[in-house]
Order: C-alpha cells, then sequence, then structure tokens
C-alpha cells in the first residue's frame, strides 16, 4: 500500500523548498506583472462556511485584480465551488466579507450578484435545447434589451466584441458543447457581468476546444473584464492564468504566479505533501488472453423508437497484466460496453469470453464471483447505497463472498471488520464505518469502491473513470492501487475522459467514436491532441504520434495482438519518464 | 392482579406499551341496569335511506311513545365478531334492555352476547338466535315480493320486466326469488333480468347512479317495469323510469310513494314492496318495555302477520287488486309455497 | 462513535414520540372544534384499553395487524408497493377455509395444510401482479388495486350456495363447511371469564422473527434491501432485479395469506361474507407506522389494536366514533412526516460530523505546516 494506515492524524508533510515558503503567504505577491490593471475586482476577506457533507470553507483570503484571469485551484472537495457560490449569491458566509469594485456587499441571491456585475458559468450547462440562442440568452432578462431587434443587435455586438462567434438564431439542440459553452457565457455578459466566474470549464472539452475557450478568455481579459476560473487541471491554469490561488481543505493555502511556479509544485501546494515520484513503468503484459471480446453488437431503442446499434462489432482481448484504455467522447458506447461486460446489458450478437470461459450471457453475480470487479462511473447510482452504512456498501457486489457471508448467511462482524481494514489502508477518511456513504466526500466514497473491488482480488477490473471527481492525493494512490494489480496479472479495462489518465495508464488505446472501436493508439507516442482529434471521428486506423526517438519502444509484447489491427504498435513499455511527467506533473 | 401477570407472560408485545404495567386487573364491565334501548346497527347506520333507517324509525316511535332513552351504536367496515360482541356487550353492561341488533352480520356476536347477559333480553333482525332471551325478527320478503312480481306480471306490456339487487347476497337474493316466482306464475310469457349493483360489496346499496345506468339499459331493451331491492340505488332506477312514458317502478322496504326524496317521480312508482323492520322493531320494544312480556324466538313478519306488503298508494294497480289479492289468500293459506331464493 | 450511536438511539426514539404527541395535539384540536372536551376523551380511552379484556382484545388484534403490517413490509423494503394484500389475505381465508371444511385430517397435519393453501393462494394472487410488472411494466400499485377488486368478485361468485358454501336459511348467513374442532388453534388461557389469547400469535412472533432473519441475517435479505435502496446499485451488485420483484411480490403474498389465519383458525372458525375486510389497507399504515422493522410494527400493531378499543368505548360515550379513524389517520401522518423530518435532520448531522472532524483534521495539518514555514 501506498498509503497505509493515514486514519490517525495525517504525517507532517516532508520539509519545505525555500521557493514554497516564500509563496505561502496568502495575499497576492508584490511584484505582481506589470501592464495589468492595478485596483480590485474582488476581494474575499476571511470567508467561513460551515456546511455539511464537504469540508468547511475556513478564513478564505482572495484578491482578485481587474482585467487578469485568476485561477482557483484545489483537490476536488476542497471547497472550491462552495467558495464560488458564495461569491455569486447562491449561499451566505457565515463569516466574512465580500467585496467588489472596493465595496462591501452582502449577496442575498444570484440576482443580486449579477445586478453588481458578478455572473456565473455553470459546469452543467443550463440552456433550453429547443429554443434559439437568442431566445436562451433573452429568458429572464426581457427587460434589458427587449426580446427582438435590440436583443439580437446587443447579441451581435457582444459576440463581435469578445471574438465569441456566436449565431443568435440557431436551436441551441443543434450546437456542439463548445459553442454551447459559449451561449452561456454571453448570456452572463449580456446580463452585464463585468466579473465571470467559471466552474470547471474545460471538463467538457477536448483539448482544441480548450484552447479556443482561452483564446476567448484572453479576449475577455484585454477588454477589461475579469475571469474567475476554477479548475483541477494544473496545465491549463498554468497556461492561462494571471494568478493563481491554492485552495486546500477549505482554506487558501497560497497565491502563486504561474511564471514563478511549475505544475509540481502547484500539485504539491494543493495536496499538501510531495507528490508520489512517478514510476518508471516495465510492462507487466503477458502472453494469457484474460477477457476477449469478439464481435459484441449492442442494440438499443432510442426515443424515437429506431432501433439503432450503440455496440457495432466490437473486437478486442485484455492480456493478464495489461491495461486496455480506452477512449472517447462520453455517450459514444463505453457505459454500453462496460454494461455489457458486466451483464446489465445482452448482447445481439458476440462472445464474451473471460478466462476461456464464455461468459456472453451469464448473469452478474456469476461474472462478479468469477473474477470481474467494478468501479463504476456513476459511483451514487452503480457503486454504492448512500443510505446504507458504509459496512453495508462493503457487502454489496460481493455479498455471495467471503468475508461477507457464508452458506447463504451474512456474517456482519466479519464485513465490518474487513471495511475497518479497507479504510485504514485505503485512506478512507471517515469517523467511522456506521455512517452512511453519502456522508463522505466522492473522493472517499470512490476509494471505499476501490478498495472493495480490489479485496476480492480480480483477474479483470473494469474502471470506468476511477479517479473522476476525486482529489489528487487519493488519484495518485488509486493509480497505484491500479498498477500495483496489474503487476500481479490483474486486467484492466479503463474508460477514461482524462486522456492524461489514459496515456499514463494504458498499456494498450483504443478510440472509441459511434459504437466502434475506430482506432488505435500507442500510450508511449500518442499526444493528448491527437487522442482527442481521433475522439471526434477526425482520424482513424493506427495513430502514429510524432516521430519517435525510439527509446525504450519494440520490446515485442506490444500491442499488436490485441488491437487485432496487425500493426506492431509495440512500445506498451518505456512510457518512461515522459508519461510519468504526464501523470504525475499535471496530476490534478 | 393474577389474570393480568398471565396476560403479561402471554402478551408478548403488550409489555412495551406501559398500560400494561398499570392495568389493575378490573375488567371494563360495569354499570347499572334500566339505562334504556340499545341499538346496534349495521355497517352504514342511522342515515342509509333503507334497511338500518327502517329500524330507526321504529326505535325513535317507541322512545316517544314509552319515554325511555337509548343508545345507539354502529358497526364499520372491518368489524370482526369481536368487535360486534364488544359493542353488544357495552350496551347489556350498562344496563340498556332491550339491546336489538340491525342485520344478519350480528347474528355470532350477539349469540355469545345472550349467552352472557341472560337478564338482557336481546333482539335480532334478519336472523335467527336460538336462545331463550333472544328475538329472531325474520321477514318474509321473498312472499311481499311474490305480489310484487304478480304485479309486474299484469302489468308489463312488453313481456320483459327487470330486478335490480344492491349486491347478490342471500337477503337480496330472497326479494329476487318470489319476484321471479310471482312473475313466472302470472305471465309466463314474461322474461326477467336480474342485475347486481355491486357483486359482493354492500357498497351497491348507496349508488343511485349506478343504479339509474342499470335501470336505462333494461329500458332500452324495452323492459317497462322494474322492481328495485337496492336501498338508495333504486331511487336512480326510479328516476330512470320516470324519465320514459309507460314504464314502472317497483318501491322497496317502505311506501315509496310517499318518499319526501322521491316525490317528483312518484308518478312512476307502480307499488312498493313493504317491508317493515320499523314495526317489527317497535312491537319487539314494546313488548319488553310496556307489556313486561319480552318477544321470544322467531317472530315471522310474513304475509299472514303483515309484516311485509304490497302498497296501492297512487292507485296504479286498483285495477288488479282482485288478482292479487287472490294470490295473497293463497300464499297465507299455504297453496302456494314460495321459493326463498333466485336460481337463474 | 459512541457518540453517534448513541445519537442516532436518541433519533430513533424521537420520531415516534414526537409524532404520537403531535397527532395528540391535533387530535385534541379536533375534538375542541366538534365541542367536546380532549382529555376527557383520552382519559376514557387510556382507562378503557387498560383493563384486562381489554388486553386480550388488543393482544388478538394485534395478532392480525402484525401480520398484515409484515406483509406489507415485504414490499415496502423493497420500494414495492403492494396495496393488494387486502384481496390476497381474503381470497386466502376463503380458499383455505374451503379446503379445511372440506378435510377431517388429525389437527396436526391439517392446520398446517389450512396455513399452508392460504400462504399459497395469497402467493399465487400476488404473483399475477409481480409477473405483470416483470413482464409488462405494468405498476404494482395499478394492478394490486384491480386485483383486490377481482378477488372480491371470486369470493362472491363461489361464496353462494351450492357452489362452495352454504346458506342457512334461518340467519341467512352464507359461510364455508366450518373447520373440524381438531383444526382449531389452540388458545392461551387469560384467566378467569377473560376470552382467551388466540394461539396464532405465537405463529406470528415466529413470523416477525423469521422475516428479521431473513431481511437481516440472509444474503437474499441483503439483496432485497439493496434492491429497495437503489435499483440501479442492486442491479450492478449482480442481483436479479426482476426476479427479487417476482420473489418478494411471492413472499408479501405468502405472508399476506396468513392474515386471516388468526380469525380462521382462532375465531370465526369458517369464511362467511362478513368476514373482516380492509385489514389489508390497516397492514400499509401499520408498516408505515412500525417503520418496517418488526418490532416497530409490533408496537404499532398494538397501539393500533389500542386505538380501536378506545374508539369502541368512546362511540358508546357519545364521541363520535370517527374521532378515533381522524386520529390514526393523523398518527399515520404524522409518523411519515416527523421520520422523514428526523431521517433528513440525522443524515445532515451525519455529513456535518464528518465534515467537523475532517476539518478538524485539516486544521491540525495546517498548524503543524505552519509550524514548519519558519523553518
Amino acid at each position: 500500500m501506498a498509503y497505509p494506515g493515514r486514519s490517525g492524524p495525517r504525517p507532517a508533510p516532508p520539509p519545505s523548498a525555500p521557493q514554497e515558503c516564500a509563496i505561502k503567504a496568502a495575499s497576492p505577491p508584490k511584484g505582481a506583472p506589470a501592464g495589468a490593471v492595478t485596483d480590485v475586482a474582488v476581494e474575499l476577506r476571511g470567508i467561513t462556511k460551515r456546511f455539511p457533507g464537504v469540508v468547511a470553507n475556513h478564513d478564505i483570503d482572495i484578491t482578485v485584480r481587474r482585467g487578469t484571469v485568476h485561477a482557483l485551484v484545489g483537490e476536488n472537495g476542497a471547497g472550491k465551488s462552495t467558495l464560488m457560490k458564495i461569491l455569486y449569491g447562491m449561499q451566505r458566509p457565515d463569516e466574512g466579507t465580500i467585496a467588489i469594485d472596493g465595496e462591501t456587499v452582502e449577496l442575498h441571491s444570484p440576482a443580486d450578484a449579477i445586478s453588481r456585475g458578478v455572473g456565473m458559468v455553470h459546469q452543467h450547462f443550463m440552456l433550453a435545447d429547443n429554443f434559439t440562442v437568442l431566445e436562451n440568452v433573452v429568458l429572464g432578462a426581457e427587460k434589458l434589451h427587449g426580446i427582438a431587434g435590440r436583443a439580437r443587435a446587443r447579441i451581435k455586438e457582444i459576440s463581435d466584441a469578445y471574438g465569441l462567434g456566436v449565431r443568435p438564431d440557431v436551436l441551441v439542440e443543434d450546437l456542439g458543447v463548445a459553442d454551447r459553452q459559449r451561449v452561456e457565457i454571453l448570456k452572463v455578459l449580456y446580463r452585464g457581468a463585468r466579473t465571470l466566474i467559471l466552474d470547471e470549464p474545460t471538463a467538457v472539452l477536448v483539448p482544441q476546444e480548450v484552447d479556443a475557450l482561452f483564446d476567448n478568455l484572453r479576449e475577455l481579459k484585454s477588454e477589461g473584464l475579469t475571469v474567475l476560473f476554477i479548475s483541477h487541471k494544473l496545465g491549463e491554469v498554468l497556461s492561462v492564468a494571471d494568478d493563481i490561488t491554492v485552495i486546500r481543505r477549505g482554506t487558501t493555502v497560497a497565491s502563486v504566479v504561474p511564471s514563478e511556479t511549475n505544475p509540481r509544485q502547484l500539485a504539491e501546494l494543493m495536496v499538501g505533501s510531495e507528490l508520489p515520484s512517478p514510476e518508471t513503468r516495465e510492462s507487466t503484459v503477458t502472453d494469457t488472453d484474460l477477457l476477449v471480446v469478439d464481435a459484441l453488437r449492442l442494440t438499443a431503442t432510442d426515443v424515437d423508437g429506431v432501433e439503432r446499434a450503440v455496440l457495432d462489432d466490437i473486437d478486442f482481448a485484455i492480456r493478464k497484466g495489461e491495461v486496455l484504455g480506452i477512449a472517447g467522447v462520453e455517450g459514444n458506447g463505453q457505459a454500453e460496453l462496460v454494461e455489457a461486460i458486466m451483464g446489465m446489458r445482452d448482447p445481439d450478437a458476440g462472445t464474451i469470453t473471460l478466462d476461456g470461459a464464455d461468459i456472453s450471457h451469464a448473469p452478474t453475480r456469476k461474472r462478479r464471483e468469477d473474477g470481474i470487479g467494478y468501479i463504476p462511473e456513476d459511483r451514487h447510482r452503480h457503486g454504492l447505497l448512500l443510505e446504507a452504512p458504509l459496512w453495508e456498501n462493503r457487502i454489496l457486489g460481493h455479498v455471495t463472498e467471503e468475508p461477507n457471508s457464508r452458506a447463504g448467511l451474512l456474517n456482519p462482524a466479519a464485513a465490518r471488520r474487513d471495511t475497518e481494514r479497507i479504510v485504514a489502508e485505503y485512506d478512507v477518511r471517515t469517523p467511522g464505518i456506521e455512517v452512511t456513504a453519502a456522508s463522505l466526500s466522492g473522493g472517499n466514497q470512490q476509494k471505499l469502491i476501490v478498495g472493495r473491488e480490489m479485496s476480492h482480488h480480480p483477474k479483470l477490473l473494469i474502471a470506468a473513470h476511477p479517479t473522476r471527481g476525486v482529489d489528487v492525493g487519493a488519484q495518485a494512490q488509486i493509480w497505484d492501487q491500479i498498477r500495483a494489480a496489474r503487476r500481479d496479472g490483474l486486467a484492466v479495462l479503463l474508460i477514461s475522459a482524462d486522456l492524461d489518465e489514459l496515456i499514463g495508464l494504458s498499456d494498450t488505446l483504443r478510440v472509441m467514436y459511434r459504437g466502434r472501436l475506430v482506432a488505435d493508439a500507442d500510450p508511449a507516442t500518442i499526444t493528448p491532441e491527437e487522442l482527442g482529434s481521433a475522439m471526434t471521428g477526425a482520424a482513424s486506423g493506427h495513430l502514429e504520434g510524432p516521430a519517435d526517438d525510439g527509446t525504450g519502444a519494440a520490446t515485442g509484447t506490444g500491442a499488436g495482438a490485441a488491437t487485432g489491427t496487425g500493426a506492431a504498435t509495440g512500445a506498451a513499455t518505456g512510457a518512461g519518464t515522459e508519461a510519468g511527467t504526464a501523470t504525475g506533473g499535471e496530476g490534478r | 392482579m393474577r389474570r393480568v401477570s398471565t396476560i403479561a407472560v402471554a402478551g408478548i408485545a403488550t409489555a412495551a406499551l406501559a398500560f400494561s404495567v398499570t392495568a389493575c386487573g378490573s375488567s371494563s364491565e360495569e354499570g347499572s341496569k334500566d339505562a334504556g334501548i340499545g341499538l346496534a346497527y349495521d355497517v352504514g347506520g342511522r342515515g342509509d335511506h333503507s334497511f338500518n333507517d327502517s329500524a330507526a324509525k321504529g326505535y325513535d316511535k317507541a322512545l316517544k311513545d314509552f319515554d325511555v332513552k337509548g343508545k345507539e351504536l354502529t358497526a364499520k367496515d372491518g368489524d370482526t365478531d369481536a368487535d360486534r360482541y364488544d359493542k353488544l356487550a357495552s350496551l347489556a353492561e350498562a344496563g340498556y334492555n332491550p339491546v336489538v341488533g340491525v342485520g344478519y352480520a350480528w347474528t355470532p356476536s350477539l349469540t355469545k352476547a345472550a349467552k352472557k347477559y341472560k337478564d338482557t333480553d336481546f333482539a335480532i333482525v334478519d336472523s335467527v338466535v336460538d336462545a331463550k332471551n333472544v328475538a329472531s325478527l325474520v321477514s318474509a320478503e321473498h312472499e311481499g315480493s311474490y305480489l310484487a312480481g304478480v304485479a309486474a306480471g299484469l302489468k308489463t306490456k312488453s313481456d320483459k320486466v327487470g330486478f335490480i339487487g344492491g349486491t347478490d347476497s342471500a337477503l337480496i337474493k330472497k326479494f329476487a326469488g318470489g319476484f321471479q316466482q310471482g312473475l313466472k306464475d302470472t305471465n309466463p310469457k314474461a322474461s326477467l333480468d336480474v342485475q347486481w349493483v355491486q357483486v359482493g360489496s354492500p357498497k351497491g346499496f348507496g349508488m343511485p347512479d349506478r343504479g339509474k345506468d342499470i335501470a336505462e339499459g333494461m329500458l332500452s331493451n324495452k323492459v317497462d317495469v322494474i322492481f328495485s331491492a337496492a336501498g338508495g340505488s333504486g331511487a336512480g332506477a326510479i328516476e330512470a323510469t320516470a324519465g320514459k312514458k309507460g314504464t314502472w317502478s317497483i318501491g322497496v322496504d317502505g311506501d315509496q310513494y310517499y318518499d319526501k326524496g322521491l316525490a317528483q317521480y312518484k308518478k312512476a312508482i307502480l307499488t312498493s314492496m313493504v317491508k317493515t323492520v320499523d314495526g317489527s322493531v317497535y312491537d319487539f320494544i314494546k313488548s319488553v318495555v310496556k307489556d313486561k312480556k319480552p318477544e321470544s324466538g322467531v317472530q315471522s313478519y310474513d304475509l299472514k302477520r303483515g309484516g311485509v306488503s304490497l302498497s296501492y298508494s297512487g292507485g296504479f294497480i286498483n285495477d288488479i287488486k282482485p288478482k292479487i289479492e287472490a294470490a295473497k289468500k293463497k300464499i297465507i293459506d299455504g297453496q302456494i309455497k314460495v321459493q326463498d331464493t333466485y336460481k337463474d | 462513535m459512541k457518540k453517534l450511536d448513541k445519537e442516532r438511539v436518541l433519533l430513533a426514539v424521537a420520531a415516534p414520540v414526537l409524532a404520537l404527541a403531535a397527532a395528540f395535539v391535533v387530535t385534541a384540536l379536533v375534538l375542541l372544534a366538534t365541542g367536546k372536551e380532549p382529555f376527557n376523551a383520552f382519559g376514557i380511552m387510556f382507562d378503557y384499553g387498560v383493563k384486562a379484556d381489554s388486553q386480550v382484545y388488543i393482544l388478538n388484534k394485534a395478532t392480525t395487524y402484525y401480520l398484515a403490517g409484515l406483509a406489507v413490509a415485504i414490499g415496502f423494503r423493497m420500494n414495492l408497493f403492494n396495496i393488494g394484500v387486502d384481496g390476497q389475505y381474503r381470497l386466502a381465508a376463503f380458499f383455505a377455509a374451503v379446503v379445511g371444511g372440506a378435510l377431517k385430517l388429525p389437527g396436526l397435519v391439517q392446520i398446517p395444510l389450512i396455513l399452508l393453501v392460504g400462504m399459497l393462494v395469497g402467493a399465487m394472487w400476488a404473483s399475477i401482479a409481480g409477473l405483470l410488472k416483470v413482464y409488462r411494466g405494468v405498476s404494482e400499485v395499478i394492478s394490486t388495486i384491480m386485483l383486490n377488486s377481482l378477488s372480491g368478485i371470486v369470493i362472491s361468485y363461489l361464496l353462494v350456495d351450492g357452489r362452495l358454501a352454504d346458506l342457512d336459511k334461518q340467519t341467512n348467513i352464507v359461510a364455508t363447511d366450518p373447520l373440524p374442532s381438531s383444526s382449531h388453534f389452540f388458545t392461551i388461557p387469560a384467566g378467569g371469564d377473560l376470552d382467551p389469547i388466540w394461539g396464532f400469535i405465537v405463529v406470528a412472533a415466529l413470523a416477525g422473527a423469521g422475516f428479521w432473519f431473513l431481511l437481516g441475517r440472509t444474503r437474499f435479505g441483503f439483496d432485497l434491501r439493496a434492491v429497495g435502496r437503489s435499483e440501479s446499485a442492486a442491479q450492478a451488485s449482480g442481483v436479479n432485479v426482476k426476479r427479487m420483484v417476482l420473489t418478494s411480490m411471492l413472499l408479501s403474498g405468502a405472508m399476506a395469506g396468513l392474515i386471516g389465519m388468526p380469525t380462521l383458525l382462532n375465531d370465526t372458525h369458517q369464511f362467511t361474507s362478513d368476514f373482516p375486510t380492509g385489514i389489508g389497507f390497516t397492514g400499509i399504515a401499520i408498516a408505515l407506522l412500525g417503520r418496517n422493522n418488526p418490532v416497530g410494527i409490533g408496537l404499532a400493531a398494538v397501539l393500533w389494536g389500542f386505538l380501536e378499543r378506545g374508539a369502541n368505548r368512546l362511540e358508546f360515550e357519545d364521541y363520535d366514533k370517527e374521532i378515533v379513524g381522524v386520529m390514526q389517520g393523523v398518527i399515520v401522518l404524522c409518523v411519515v412526516i416527523a421520520y422523514e423530518l428526523v431521517r433528513r435532520y440525522g443524515l445532515k448531522r451525519q455529513q456535518q460530523r464528518v465534515g467537523a472532524e475532517l476539518a478538524a483534521q485539516a486544521k491540525a495539518d495546517k498548524g503543524t505546516d505552519k509550524q514548519e514555514v519558519p523553518a
């Protein structure tokens, strides 16, 4: 175990670098970059919010300069979103003051915030699909510029001023994700916002779209607007932000400027301890096929009553000790693939073979007993009984196995003991095992699930977005768990929207697009950008990375057999320091 | 205290409620004699415009005539025999005498109560309880209904006659059986359409809308005389026949020609099969309270005793009176044996 | 952790106590509105309810109600609303009475046979709704309500002189053949001239223990509860949800088949047209009141019996007998509301505690961080 027994007081962090001491001050550094406007748009002082379930915000101090992009980074559950909700008037702080444009204000509602020029773009868009862009923008703000000619003119004006490229008369349902996001931004600007809060805006975007978004943000900044940008993707933060505030466990721990820091340092500030150094990976891939999926086809009837193939002609094999990563924009059949392998959906054609046994139509329980571990994409829907205590959640999915039961009878005492063990070994932060799963934060819920699944020594682990919504510390730990089990011969099917995770963890990569596996790639050479374009259907077949310098390639145990394309992709190993840096350094 | 401890041993869950601890061994039975008249209605109680109300009428008259007090209790849906017994026992314990159970559903509980309270005079309506201190007040509904069948057989022009029963219980089938026989004996060509408002549920006695629907269905099939033994649902049938010229209804229980609620339809009420529950209840109370010679055993309120009869109100059947009286005589003499249940 | 537990016990007790208190206040207001003095009414109910013969009555009533509560609770535990318990128990009692009346075997054979017939009929009738739900997606609420009506019609078709019943011409009562006296269930004498306590209370207690064991201690019970808490999570965990729907419907129906048995074996010994109705619906209220917990259901059943006993007396004391119906309704409402409030409060408390403990941990960490800064 990487972090055994971290339930007591956490070990003191390793001695800090002198540089870190210098930036530890919780106010902006004096020598701020020249050229920016110096007056302050938003100032938060001593914000404290006691809130059930998540770590409370306490003693938060942030100063946001006008005309800058200010990034707020921190682990999931560190309190970023709560803080932004406070600033947007959705929640009231218990203590502390908010000043906007130098004036102390009390925000009782989002309407208050908007009237002060603060607007928010939510992570989940709030647009009516069957309305046009114009209608969506004026909805609820009809008094500003009417609903017709003047409104259209104003939208056009804003769109041109900031280079948003919004077309007012298109139906929202015809827009892609990135376009919708721009509509959301425009909506906020239309209402007169001078300070924009963007909550994890890049989570839903592919790399190319992220770049376009950042161009928009720079445009906004140059027009004198202020952007507060919430993220845990450090690479992005460093490329776009002027100032960065780090939040850890509910409080501000540092304010830094990008030029004086690097991803690794930022990550350490977020986690509060030194990150584990990226390990040099050796291939653990063996020659034994563990899971073979052959010509799998699954159809579903959509809302219009039309039968449609959601999985079509899926072929792949995962060998013992191999991690097969599936890349793809969500909704292209990944969830269905997982459910077909788990037995939650019955395939229309094709076979699934686990360790030599045909399990194409076997019940889910049989598959689990036969050694499939499952980290579901939506842990609330598929992984937990939220209102049940932790020890009952430890039984879930493994009720027929030791130590949970024997001869049809539950063994609550043993299950409780084993839950205590999981809580200790997997660093699930909880006051006890009798609390309900719902009272844990997302990361701790996920650690419990990983601990549970790993405790039954699966042959195959299906990991769907295993580190989504999980903080950096837990993320690295979960990766370690997967790597460790892989060394022992575990086969892993990894599905993730996090391209760095996919590239860093996988031995073989496949790209899924509209229910088909359209491309394969070598994680040693592929870049997130290339993978991103394949995910949008722009590229297919075998994806070649940039000129390979050859180091560590062609060990002969390549993924050729698995991909089925016949191409000797090789180099499943030796991602070496490159990939390691990608995962560790840009670690979220 | 001994009793309580036995209970405490046996009663698994009672201990959890504090009251078992505070129980003081006394039974709930107490009270003095001669508190007045006790009347226990069947489900529906006073105000059902039917059977219970009929008993209430006799009870009210007795209260006035003999200047006594009384208490009325009502059974409710879901009551078990234990609940019913509890009601009768409460009345007897509190000294009410006589105690009347209205409806055959009181049979088991009243049997038990009569055994325990030997000094109390009981009566049961529409059933028979074999005990010295119980009067069983039964009516010969089938005999009265036979006469209604005679009237219907003579008055129908289409030779199609209808019967609407509130529910398919044994009691209502008594009405249907007598009616059927009277009709066939008088007019062999006539056909009889029998329908129940509700099957297996006493709710059928309180659904006038449904009664009207059924009656209208019959009328559209050329039925021109309808006998409803369906409590409140019968009013709907009467309304339906009033809306179509040349069709008749036959009322039930009371003389419905004089029913204020039906005044606007009375021209459609050919006759009524009058069953005097009020009379039988009144007679019984009188025998106890005034005459001090309580009735006992089966008190059969048949044609002979005048417990059932056919009314001539409105004069619509005056023309056939001789034939009806002839049939009545034959029944009383025993020349006609009326069937007491209906068979398809 | 100890403290959390103590708090949870406190919360668990607080809910029903609060609910009862609120119900009494509301009922008192209703009584006041009708111009009656409320405390006198409560006094009458209490005085009457604690008397020895009332205790016997309450226990006997509670026996039936307890089984009804269990039958409903099995469904509730997996989010299945078996509204059809009413029809199931009536049909089951009817056929059990027919079979019992037709045979003359030794009691040791015949009584279990009668119980078995009851449970089988109940289960089969419930399975119709289960099958419709699993294969046709018909809501069990709708189908069981319809099946309630249907069972009434089936009974009234068969409960006719010459079919499966006989008419007593004197009493007008249509009934199945009475059970032979060998099939009468044993009773527990309550002493004096009191009615005995029905021996079926033992069967009911065993059923409760079985319910607890099945749900709390077996794999099957865990699966069932998992489906109740989250169908999707249960499915992902390997539970065959469709089969679980059918199985629990069968179990619920089999339990419903027992509801009529105390009345049949200990009291009436035959099925008549006025066999008690509506107990299935009472069972819903009792399961809600007892929070689907075998002990809670027992307390609720006893409380219900107590209230009905009191109701009989209130009517006698010239109170409107409907007042107890109002009180029962208000209690159920208050309990449902109180439990939901307490549940939410408890969850919030727990989250706060978890949050607070982690925050305290964080603060301690931060303290160490800060100390180290000057180093």
